[in-house]
């Protein structure tokens, strides 16, 4: 299933290291891909592949369920530390939500790049009658129901806007609607993240952007609380959205991320040992 | 026919607003649920009929829930203990319906709804 929007970013020389990014809820690939090409250019093999019921037809993410996502997406992690020294892991939303969870599984995880994690849907796009979501969810009615995607579409910077919402017509990038089944699903899979949080011990980066349309920083907040990782750090972002690989602070997340990967990198994999105690909150300049 | 009428008047005068709301909110969401079935696969891209169309819903089944609530604990209070024991399990069923659900079934199961509903309907009918 939509097999065509994954890519793999590989080095010809054996490269040690890489990492595997995670899209969105009703997203793909194609939003990963400039972090990818990125992270690449600083020396990382980089691997994004499609989540189940992602990048086809709408009807088709209706059908899936979180274990579906958290099933392949593991698999996709366990090849790859099959080959490389060290593996890190990175996501968008949901896609985040997927490498917290990998993380509290697998302890050989090298890293997790955080962004836009979403735990709560509180964003300030969220419908006003958002309150009557429990009866939507926890009933027949979600297989009816659908957040119709509106503007900003995730993104702060208008030029982008209208690219992002010619995608979305076209339903196969990204969504122009979450289904309420998706939501079940991310809400059954974010209350599991959440237990078992305190699992997770690679090093944690979040980055978040302090007006997010989807899900407040709140979602970061609770990682950032309650992550067992002795390196978190916590970066809220002033001039950006939801969509923070996308939008105006992008090539500040990347070379966030990048830093970020390269510090752990200059201990790993040989010594075993991790950089010193590093816990931070930091608030982006409004870059 | 308009002592009949005349006559069905006089009757709901006489019946609890709770039981009115059930009766209502009952044949509401089983006229909803008929329509959903079948707009779903025919207008499966009409995102906005479908998101007010749930907002709807969802607020038909509270005004239900609120009303068997309603009528449960005034039958409690008025000693029929029958029915005071019997709607509230007509809460949980939507949930419960939920459940089980899956996009695959999703006829079925919204059939089951409204067979839920239909015998709620009934067993509120009977109450008269």
């Amino acid at each position: 299933m939509g097999q065509s929007l994954d890519f793999e970013f590989i080095h010809e020389n054996k490269c040690k290291r890489a990492v595997l990014l995670f899209h969105g809820m009703t997203g793909s690939p194609y939003e990963m891909k400039k972090m990818g090409k990125a992270l690449y250019e600083a020396d990382f093999d980089v691997f994004c592949y499609c989540l189940p019921g992602h990048g086809t037809s709408p009807i088709n993410i209706k059908t899936v369920r979180w274990e579906d996502w958290y099933t392949e997406s593991t698999m996709h992690y366990r090849n790859l530390t099959k080959k490389y020294d060290e593996v890190y892991l990175g996501g968008l939303c949901m896609g985040a939500v997927l490498a917290l969870a990998i993380a509290s599984e697998y302890r050989d995880v090298r890293g997790i790049l955080s962004l836009s994690t979403t735990l709560f849907l509180d964003g300030w796009t969220i419908p006003w009658y958002n309150f009557l979501m429990p009866i939507g969810v926890h009933t027949i009615l979600r297989y009816y129901y659908s957040f119709p995607e509106r503007e900003p579409y995730g993104l702060k910077n208008e030029a982008l806007r209208k690219k992002i919402a010619a995608l979305q017509k076209r339903n196969t990038e990204a969504l122009d609607n979450y289904p309420m089944s998706c939501i079940y699903e991310l809400l059954k899979f974010s209350k599991y993240a959440q237990k078992n949080m305190f699992k997770v011990q690679a090093p944690v980066l979040l980055m978040h952007a302090k007006e997010d349309d989807l899900t407040s920083p709140k979602s970061a907040e609770f990682v950032y609380k309650n992550v067992g990782s002795n390196i978190r750090k916590y970066i809220r972002l002033e001039d950006s959205y939801h969509l923070v690989v996308m939008d105006n602070e992008r090539d500040f997340v990347f070379k966030t991320c990048i830093d970020f990967l390269n510090d752990l990198s200059a201990y790993a994999p040989k010594t075993e040992k991790l950089p010193p105690v590093d816990d931070t909150f930091t608030e982006s300049a409004g870059l | 026919m308009n002592i009949n009428m005349h006559e069905l008047i006089k009757i709901i005068h006489t019946l609890p607003v709770s039981l009115i709301a059930i009766i209502l909110s009952n044949i509401l969401l089983i006229a909803g649920f008929i329509i959903g079935k079948l707009a779903l696969y025919k207008y499966e891209n009409a995102v906005k009929f479908f998101a007010y169309f749930s907002v709807v819903m969802c607020v038909l089944f509270v005004l239900y829930f609120i009303s068997i609530l309603w009528f449960s604990i005034s039958n409690l209070y008025f000693g029929n203990a029958v029915y005071a024991a019997i709607f509230p399990v007509f809460l949980f069923l939507p949930f419960i319906i939920g459940h089980f659900a899956s996009y695959e079934k999703v006829h079925l199961y919204t059939n089951i709804q409204i067979l839920t509903l239909i015998i709620s309907l009934l067993l509120a009918l009977s109450f008269i």
